[in-house]
Protein backbone atom coordinates (compact mmCIF):
# COMPACT_ATOMS: atom_id res chain seq x y z
CA UNK A 1 0.00 0.00 0.00
CA UNK A 2 1.48 3.45 -0.93
CA UNK A 3 2.18 5.96 2.09
CA UNK A 4 -0.64 8.24 0.88
CA UNK A 5 -3.37 5.29 0.98
CA UNK A 6 -2.12 4.17 4.19
CA UNK A 7 -2.20 8.06 5.74
CA UNK A 8 -5.58 8.32 3.69
CA UNK A 9 -6.71 5.14 5.50
CA UNK A 10 -5.51 6.35 8.92
CA UNK A 11 -7.74 9.52 8.56
CA UNK A 12 -11.04 7.57 7.11
CA UNK A 13 -10.78 5.33 10.09
CA UNK A 14 -11.41 7.86 12.75
CA UNK A 15 -13.62 10.50 13.92
CA UNK A 16 -13.91 14.23 12.94
CA UNK A 17 -11.82 15.72 16.33
CA UNK A 18 -9.38 13.16 16.02
CA UNK A 19 -8.47 14.39 12.55
CA UNK A 20 -8.04 17.54 13.58
CA UNK A 21 -5.42 16.00 16.13
CA UNK A 22 -3.80 13.82 13.29
CA UNK A 23 -3.30 17.26 11.35
CA UNK A 24 -1.94 19.25 13.71
CA UNK A 25 0.55 16.47 14.80
CA UNK A 26 1.45 16.29 11.25
CA UNK A 27 1.89 20.25 11.25
CA UNK A 28 4.47 19.63 14.08
CA UNK A 29 6.50 17.03 11.96
CA UNK A 30 7.08 19.11 8.89
CA UNK A 31 10.85 18.69 8.70
CA UNK A 32 13.02 21.97 9.35
CA UNK A 33 13.55 23.63 5.78
CA UNK A 34 17.63 23.41 5.06
CA UNK A 35 19.48 26.25 4.49
CA UNK A 36 20.12 25.95 1.15
CA UNK A 37 16.35 26.97 0.47
CA UNK A 38 16.41 29.72 2.91
CA UNK A 39 17.08 32.85 0.53
CA UNK A 40 14.14 31.99 -2.00
CA UNK A 41 11.88 31.49 0.22
CA UNK A 42 12.81 34.92 2.25
CA UNK A 43 12.91 36.58 -1.48
CA UNK A 44 9.37 34.98 -1.55
CA UNK A 45 10.03 32.65 -4.55
CA UNK A 46 8.09 29.18 -5.04
CA UNK A 47 4.88 30.45 -3.17
CA UNK A 48 1.62 29.02 -3.46
CA UNK A 49 0.07 32.05 -4.40
CA UNK A 50 -3.20 29.74 -4.16
CA UNK A 51 -3.33 29.32 -0.66
CA UNK A 52 -4.24 32.16 1.70
CA UNK A 53 -1.53 31.10 4.05
CA UNK A 54 2.54 31.32 3.13
CA UNK A 55 3.32 27.83 1.85
CA UNK A 56 7.19 27.86 0.30
CA UNK A 57 7.44 24.61 -1.50
CA UNK A 58 10.44 23.39 -3.77
CA UNK A 59 9.66 20.11 -6.01
CA UNK A 60 12.75 18.26 -7.49
CA UNK A 61 13.24 15.41 -9.08
CA UNK A 62 16.75 14.29 -8.35
CA UNK A 63 17.60 10.30 -9.34
CA UNK A 64 14.87 9.56 -10.92
CA UNK A 65 12.53 10.41 -7.52
CA UNK A 66 10.63 13.06 -6.44
CA UNK A 67 12.22 15.19 -3.73
CA UNK A 68 9.85 18.04 -2.13
CA UNK A 69 11.41 20.58 0.36
CA UNK A 70 8.42 23.17 2.27
CA UNK A 71 8.21 25.89 4.76
CA UNK A 72 5.10 26.89 6.29
CA UNK A 73 4.64 28.99 9.04
CA UNK A 74 3.49 27.93 12.23
CA UNK A 75 0.68 30.33 12.68
CA UNK A 76 -0.89 28.05 9.49
CA UNK A 77 -1.39 25.43 11.07
CA UNK A 78 -3.74 23.64 8.59
CA UNK A 79 -1.51 24.40 5.89
CA UNK A 80 1.47 22.92 7.53
CA UNK A 81 -0.44 19.92 8.32
CA UNK A 82 -1.41 19.29 4.94
CA UNK A 83 1.62 20.37 3.52
CA UNK A 84 3.71 18.08 5.83
CA UNK A 85 1.22 15.01 5.09
CA UNK A 86 2.01 15.68 1.29
CA UNK A 87 6.02 15.81 1.93
CA UNK A 88 5.50 12.19 3.88
CA UNK A 89 3.81 10.61 1.29
CA UNK A 90 5.90 11.90 -1.38
CA UNK A 91 8.99 12.72 -0.81
CA UNK A 92 11.63 10.11 -2.03
CA UNK A 93 8.32 8.84 -4.55
CA UNK A 94 8.56 8.04 -7.88
CA UNK A 95 6.83 10.84 -10.72
CA UNK A 96 4.44 8.23 -11.41
CA UNK A 97 3.40 7.56 -8.42
CA UNK A 98 2.69 11.22 -7.84
CA UNK A 99 1.33 12.06 -11.29
CA UNK A 100 -1.11 8.80 -10.69
CA UNK A 101 -2.17 9.67 -6.93
CA UNK A 102 -5.63 10.97 -7.21
CA UNK A 103 -7.15 14.01 -7.41
CA UNK A 104 -9.60 14.34 -5.03
CA UNK A 105 -7.21 13.71 -2.33
CA UNK A 106 -8.79 15.83 0.33
CA UNK A 107 -12.06 14.03 -0.22
CA UNK A 108 -9.81 10.61 0.14
CA UNK A 109 -8.74 11.98 3.39
CA UNK A 110 -12.30 12.97 5.03
CA UNK A 111 -10.69 16.85 5.08
CA UNK A 112 -13.28 18.14 2.90
CA UNK A 113 -16.54 18.58 5.37
CA UNK A 114 -14.20 19.97 8.12
CA UNK A 115 -12.47 22.05 5.89
CA UNK A 116 -15.04 23.59 3.73
CA UNK A 117 -14.59 24.63 0.09
CA UNK A 118 -12.47 27.75 0.69
CA UNK A 119 -10.10 26.32 2.46
CA UNK A 120 -10.13 23.16 0.39
CA UNK A 121 -9.13 25.09 -2.57
CA UNK A 122 -6.17 26.45 -1.42
CA UNK A 123 -4.81 23.12 -0.03
CA UNK A 124 -5.40 21.79 -3.33
CA UNK A 125 -3.64 24.68 -5.26
CA UNK A 126 -0.54 23.19 -2.96
CA UNK A 127 -1.05 19.73 -4.15
CA UNK A 128 -1.30 20.49 -7.82
CA UNK A 129 1.61 22.61 -7.58
CA UNK A 130 3.28 18.90 -6.81
CA UNK A 131 2.04 17.35 -9.57
CA UNK A 132 2.58 20.06 -12.05
CA UNK A 133 5.80 20.48 -11.33
CA UNK A 134 6.67 16.55 -11.83
CA UNK A 135 4.96 16.62 -14.73
CA UNK A 136 6.87 19.52 -15.94
CA UNK A 137 10.10 18.46 -15.01
CA UNK A 138 9.43 15.23 -16.16
CA UNK A 139 9.11 16.50 -19.73
CA UNK A 140 11.63 19.17 -19.38
CA UNK A 141 14.45 16.30 -18.30
CA UNK B 1 -8.52 62.84 19.59
CA UNK B 2 -11.93 61.84 18.78
CA UNK B 3 -13.40 58.81 20.05
CA UNK B 4 -15.22 55.90 17.90
CA UNK B 5 -18.67 56.05 17.44
CA UNK B 6 -19.61 53.43 19.62
CA UNK B 7 -16.19 53.17 21.22
CA UNK B 8 -17.57 50.75 24.30
CA UNK B 9 -17.69 48.01 21.34
CA UNK B 10 -13.51 47.65 21.16
CA UNK B 11 -11.68 46.65 24.08
CA UNK B 12 -7.91 45.67 24.64
CA UNK B 13 -6.27 43.17 25.17
CA UNK B 14 -5.45 45.04 28.62
CA UNK B 15 -9.09 45.16 29.17
CA UNK B 16 -9.23 41.20 28.48
CA UNK B 17 -6.70 40.35 30.68
CA UNK B 18 -8.35 42.14 33.39
CA UNK B 19 -11.39 40.36 33.02
CA UNK B 20 -10.46 36.85 31.96
CA UNK B 21 -11.97 35.11 35.59
CA UNK B 22 -14.95 37.24 34.85
CA UNK B 23 -17.54 35.35 34.86
CA UNK B 24 -20.58 37.19 32.96
CA UNK B 25 -18.32 37.18 29.76
CA UNK B 26 -17.46 34.74 27.04
CA UNK B 27 -14.10 34.67 25.08
CA UNK B 28 -14.94 33.40 21.44
CA UNK B 29 -11.93 32.83 19.56
CA UNK B 30 -13.17 32.58 15.53
CA UNK B 31 -10.27 31.84 12.94
CA UNK B 32 -9.58 31.32 9.31
CA UNK B 33 -7.54 28.30 10.45
CA UNK B 34 -9.58 25.87 11.89
CA UNK B 35 -6.77 24.27 13.41
CA UNK B 36 -5.21 27.52 15.10
CA UNK B 37 -7.07 27.38 18.22
CA UNK B 38 -5.90 24.25 19.24
CA UNK B 39 -2.44 25.28 18.71
CA UNK B 40 -2.97 27.73 22.09
CA UNK B 41 -5.78 30.45 23.26
CA UNK B 42 -6.94 33.11 25.34
CA UNK B 43 -7.45 30.88 28.74
CA UNK B 44 -11.36 30.28 28.88
CA UNK B 45 -11.83 31.03 25.00
CA UNK B 46 -14.08 28.54 23.47
CA UNK B 47 -13.68 28.10 19.60
CA UNK B 48 -16.71 29.26 16.80
CA UNK B 49 -16.05 27.93 13.52
CA UNK B 50 -17.69 29.94 10.44
CA UNK B 51 -17.89 27.19 8.71
CA UNK B 52 -18.73 24.27 10.71
CA UNK B 53 -21.13 26.41 13.36
CA UNK B 54 -22.37 28.97 11.77
CA UNK B 55 -22.92 27.96 8.37
CA UNK B 56 -26.20 25.26 7.60
CA UNK B 57 -24.03 22.60 5.43
CA UNK B 58 -27.11 22.23 2.98
CA UNK B 59 -28.44 25.45 1.87
CA UNK B 60 -26.44 28.49 1.73
CA UNK B 61 -27.45 30.47 4.79
CA UNK B 62 -26.90 30.64 8.79
CA UNK B 63 -27.75 27.94 10.90
CA UNK B 64 -31.34 29.12 11.84
CA UNK B 65 -32.06 30.46 15.04
CA UNK B 66 -32.58 27.25 16.68
CA UNK B 67 -29.50 25.79 16.26
CA UNK B 68 -27.97 29.38 16.92
CA UNK B 69 -29.27 28.73 20.14
CA UNK B 70 -28.29 25.27 20.86
CA UNK B 71 -24.65 26.55 20.00
CA UNK B 72 -24.69 29.45 22.52
CA UNK B 73 -26.19 27.04 24.74
CA UNK B 74 -23.14 24.62 24.59
CA UNK B 75 -20.78 27.71 24.98
CA UNK B 76 -22.39 28.40 27.81
CA UNK B 77 -23.37 31.25 26.47
CA UNK B 78 -26.73 33.19 27.84
CA UNK B 79 -29.08 35.91 26.45
CA UNK B 80 -27.40 38.54 29.02
CA UNK B 81 -23.51 36.70 28.44
CA UNK B 82 -20.90 39.36 27.07
CA UNK B 83 -19.55 38.16 24.39
CA UNK B 84 -15.94 39.22 23.35
CA UNK B 85 -14.72 37.71 19.97
CA UNK B 86 -10.87 37.92 18.42
CA UNK B 87 -9.31 36.00 15.60
CA UNK B 88 -6.99 35.67 13.43
CA UNK B 89 -6.23 37.51 10.09
CA UNK B 90 -6.62 41.34 11.69
CA UNK B 91 -9.89 40.10 13.76
CA UNK B 92 -11.54 39.42 10.31
CA UNK B 93 -13.37 36.36 11.17
CA UNK B 94 -14.23 37.76 14.54
CA UNK B 95 -15.93 40.66 12.83
CA UNK B 96 -17.79 38.03 11.12
CA UNK B 97 -19.02 36.07 14.10
CA UNK B 98 -19.64 39.17 15.86
CA UNK B 99 -22.36 39.54 12.75
CA UNK B 100 -23.28 36.66 12.63
CA UNK B 101 -24.47 37.07 16.87
CA UNK B 102 -26.02 40.73 15.77
CA UNK B 103 -28.07 38.95 13.05
CA UNK B 104 -29.88 36.81 15.69
CA UNK B 105 -30.11 39.30 18.09
CA UNK B 106 -27.25 39.19 21.04
CA UNK B 107 -27.60 42.26 22.65
CA UNK B 108 -23.58 42.34 24.21
CA UNK B 109 -20.95 41.76 21.78
CA UNK B 110 -17.52 43.24 21.89
CA UNK B 111 -14.21 42.83 19.64
CA UNK B 112 -10.56 42.59 21.03
CA UNK B 113 -8.99 45.14 19.27
CA UNK B 114 -5.54 43.15 17.83
CA UNK B 115 -6.66 39.94 17.77
CA UNK B 116 -4.61 36.82 18.11
CA UNK B 117 -1.98 38.87 16.57
CA UNK B 118 -1.12 41.17 19.52
CA UNK B 119 -2.37 38.98 22.32
CA UNK B 120 1.06 36.77 21.73
CA UNK B 121 3.19 39.93 20.79
CA UNK B 122 2.45 41.12 24.34
CA UNK B 123 3.11 37.41 25.54
CA UNK B 124 0.07 37.65 27.33
CA UNK B 125 -0.78 33.34 28.61
CA UNK B 126 -2.20 31.11 26.17
CA UNK B 127 -3.53 27.56 26.72
CA UNK B 128 -4.53 24.62 24.90
CA UNK B 129 -7.12 23.50 27.51
CA UNK B 130 -10.45 23.60 25.96
CA UNK B 131 -12.94 24.77 28.76
CA UNK B 132 -16.16 23.74 29.44
CA UNK B 133 -19.22 25.45 30.65
CA UNK B 134 -22.57 24.50 31.89
CA UNK B 135 -25.17 24.45 29.30
CA UNK B 136 -27.48 27.49 29.12
CA UNK B 137 -31.01 28.62 28.25
CA UNK B 138 -31.09 30.15 25.32
CA UNK B 139 -33.79 32.27 23.14
CA UNK B 140 -32.21 33.31 19.35
CA UNK B 141 -34.42 36.01 17.62
CA UNK B 142 -35.30 35.19 14.03
CA UNK B 143 -32.59 37.36 11.53
CA UNK B 144 -32.66 40.48 11.81
CA UNK B 145 -32.84 41.85 8.56
CA UNK B 146 -31.43 45.27 9.11
CA UNK B 147 -27.50 44.52 8.52
CA UNK B 148 -27.96 41.38 5.92
CA UNK B 149 -28.42 42.27 1.92
CA UNK B 150 -30.25 39.72 -0.46
CA UNK B 151 -29.48 39.90 -3.97
CA UNK B 152 -32.55 41.52 -5.25
CA UNK B 153 -31.77 44.46 -2.48
CA UNK B 154 -28.80 44.90 -3.95
CA UNK B 155 -30.25 44.87 -7.28
CA UNK B 156 -32.37 47.83 -6.29
CA UNK B 157 -29.66 49.37 -4.43
CA UNK B 158 -27.31 49.20 -7.38
CA UNK B 159 -29.75 50.62 -9.78
CA UNK B 160 -30.74 53.97 -7.64
CA UNK B 161 -26.73 54.90 -7.66
CA UNK B 162 -26.66 54.59 -4.01
CA UNK B 163 -23.23 53.58 -2.20
CA UNK B 164 -21.99 50.07 -2.49
CA UNK B 165 -18.26 49.19 -1.21
CA UNK B 166 -16.23 46.40 -2.21
CA UNK B 167 -13.71 45.42 -0.05
CA UNK B 168 -11.70 43.05 -2.35
CA UNK B 169 -8.24 43.45 -3.55
CA UNK B 170 -7.91 46.02 -6.64
CA UNK B 171 -7.46 43.08 -8.49
CA UNK B 172 -10.19 41.25 -7.67
CA UNK B 173 -12.13 44.49 -7.90
CA UNK B 174 -10.42 44.77 -11.40
CA UNK B 175 -11.84 41.46 -12.76
CA UNK B 176 -7.77 40.63 -13.73
CA UNK B 177 -6.82 37.02 -13.60
CA UNK B 178 -5.20 36.22 -10.19
CA UNK B 179 -3.66 33.13 -11.08
CA UNK B 180 -1.61 30.97 -13.75
CA UNK B 181 -3.54 29.50 -16.75
CA UNK B 182 -3.65 25.81 -15.41
CA UNK B 183 -4.35 27.05 -11.52
CA UNK B 184 -7.71 27.13 -10.36
CA UNK B 185 -9.66 29.84 -10.83
CA UNK B 186 -11.33 31.98 -7.79
CA UNK B 187 -14.80 30.12 -8.20
CA UNK B 188 -17.07 33.20 -10.22
CA UNK B 189 -17.52 32.87 -13.29
CA UNK B 190 -16.97 36.52 -14.40
CA UNK B 191 -14.40 38.69 -12.84
CA UNK B 192 -15.22 42.45 -11.59
CA UNK B 193 -17.27 44.21 -9.52
CA UNK B 194 -20.92 45.71 -8.97
CA UNK B 195 -21.15 48.78 -10.95
CA UNK B 196 -20.81 52.22 -9.15
CA UNK B 197 -18.92 50.07 -6.26
CA UNK B 198 -16.78 51.98 -4.67
CA UNK B 199 -12.98 49.99 -4.14
CA UNK B 200 -12.12 50.33 -0.92
CA UNK B 201 -10.05 47.29 0.52
CA UNK B 202 -11.16 45.92 4.05
CA UNK B 203 -6.87 46.05 5.39
CA UNK B 204 -7.14 49.63 5.00
CA UNK B 205 -9.25 50.34 8.12
CA UNK B 206 -6.66 48.24 9.99
CA UNK B 207 -2.99 48.88 11.87
CA UNK B 208 0.24 46.51 11.39
CA UNK B 209 -0.69 45.72 14.47
CA UNK B 210 -3.94 44.75 13.54
CA UNK B 211 -5.90 47.13 15.56
CA UNK B 212 -8.56 49.26 13.91
CA UNK B 213 -6.96 52.66 12.93
CA UNK B 214 -8.00 55.94 14.48
CA UNK B 215 -10.93 57.64 13.91
CA UNK B 216 -9.51 60.68 11.93
CA UNK B 217 -7.81 58.17 9.88
CA UNK B 218 -11.09 56.07 9.03
CA UNK B 219 -12.77 59.53 8.42
CA UNK B 220 -10.37 60.47 5.87
CA UNK B 221 -10.80 57.03 4.32
CA UNK B 222 -14.14 56.33 3.98
CA UNK B 223 -15.87 60.07 3.63
CA UNK B 224 -13.21 62.07 2.41
CA UNK B 225 -11.16 59.65 0.12
CA UNK B 226 -14.20 57.85 -1.23
CA UNK B 227 -17.27 60.01 -0.55
CA UNK B 228 -19.16 57.76 1.68
CA UNK B 229 -21.52 59.46 3.79
CA UNK B 230 -23.01 58.33 7.44
CA UNK B 231 -26.42 59.04 6.91
CA UNK B 232 -26.89 57.34 3.60
CA UNK B 233 -28.15 53.40 2.97
CA UNK B 234 -25.34 51.67 2.50
CA UNK B 235 -23.91 48.09 1.39
CA UNK B 236 -20.59 46.01 1.71
CA UNK B 237 -19.62 42.90 0.23
CA UNK B 238 -16.60 41.14 -0.61
CA UNK B 239 -16.30 37.33 -1.84
CA UNK B 240 -18.33 35.56 0.43
CA UNK B 241 -19.65 38.42 2.89
CA UNK B 242 -16.19 37.82 5.54
CA UNK B 243 -14.17 40.69 4.67
CA UNK B 244 -17.16 43.00 4.44
CA UNK B 245 -18.41 41.96 7.91
CA UNK B 246 -15.57 43.77 8.72
CA UNK B 247 -16.11 46.91 6.85
CA UNK B 248 -19.53 46.93 7.94
CA UNK B 249 -17.95 46.58 11.47
CA UNK B 250 -15.94 49.33 11.17
CA UNK B 251 -18.65 51.39 9.51
CA UNK B 252 -21.61 51.23 11.92
CA UNK B 253 -19.60 51.28 15.14
CA UNK B 254 -16.48 53.37 14.44
CA UNK B 255 -17.53 55.68 11.91
CA UNK B 256 -21.53 55.86 13.18
CA UNK B 257 -22.99 55.10 9.94
CA UNK B 258 -26.74 54.62 10.91
CA UNK B 259 -27.40 51.91 8.07
CA UNK B 260 -24.96 49.53 6.58
CA UNK B 261 -25.72 46.11 5.34
CA UNK B 262 -23.72 43.11 4.92
CA UNK B 263 -24.41 41.15 1.73
CA UNK B 264 -23.02 37.80 2.62
CA UNK B 265 -23.81 36.65 -1.36
CA UNK B 266 -21.11 38.84 -2.09
CA UNK B 267 -19.19 37.57 -5.64
CA UNK B 268 -19.77 33.88 -5.24
CA UNK B 269 -23.11 34.72 -5.84
CA UNK B 270 -23.34 38.09 -8.26
CA UNK B 271 -19.77 36.92 -10.05
CA UNK B 272 -21.78 33.36 -10.77
CA UNK B 273 -25.60 35.40 -11.69
CA UNK B 274 -27.19 34.89 -15.04
CA UNK B 275 -27.82 38.38 -16.50
CA UNK B 276 -26.54 40.89 -13.61
CA UNK B 277 -24.70 43.91 -14.75
CA UNK B 278 -21.05 43.51 -14.57
CA UNK B 279 -17.87 46.58 -14.41
CA UNK B 280 -14.27 45.59 -15.01
CA UNK B 281 -11.26 47.85 -14.53
CA UNK B 282 -11.01 50.90 -12.18
CA UNK B 283 -14.52 51.59 -11.96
Amino acid sequence: MSTLAAIAEELQRVDDETRLELLLDYAQQLPPLPEAYHPLRDRGLNMVHECQSPVFLMVEVEHGLVRLHADVPAEAPTARGFTALLVMAFDGATPDAVLEAPDDILHRLGLIHLLGMQRTRGLNAIYQRIKNEVRRQRQAG
Amino acid sequence: MADYAHPDVLVSTQWVADHLDDSALRLVESNEDILLYHTGHIPNAVKIDWINDLQDQVVRDYVGHKRFAALCSDKGIANDTTVVFYGDRNNWWACYAFWVFKLYGHERCLIMDGGRKKWIEEERPMTKTVPSFPATEYVAQPQDPSIRAFRDEVMAHQQAGKPLVDVRSPAEFRGELLHMPDYPQEGSLRGGHIPGARNIPWSHAANDDATFKSREDLEVLYLQENNLDPNTATIAYCRIGERSSHTWFVLTYLLGFDNVKNYDGSWTEWGNLVGVPIERGDG
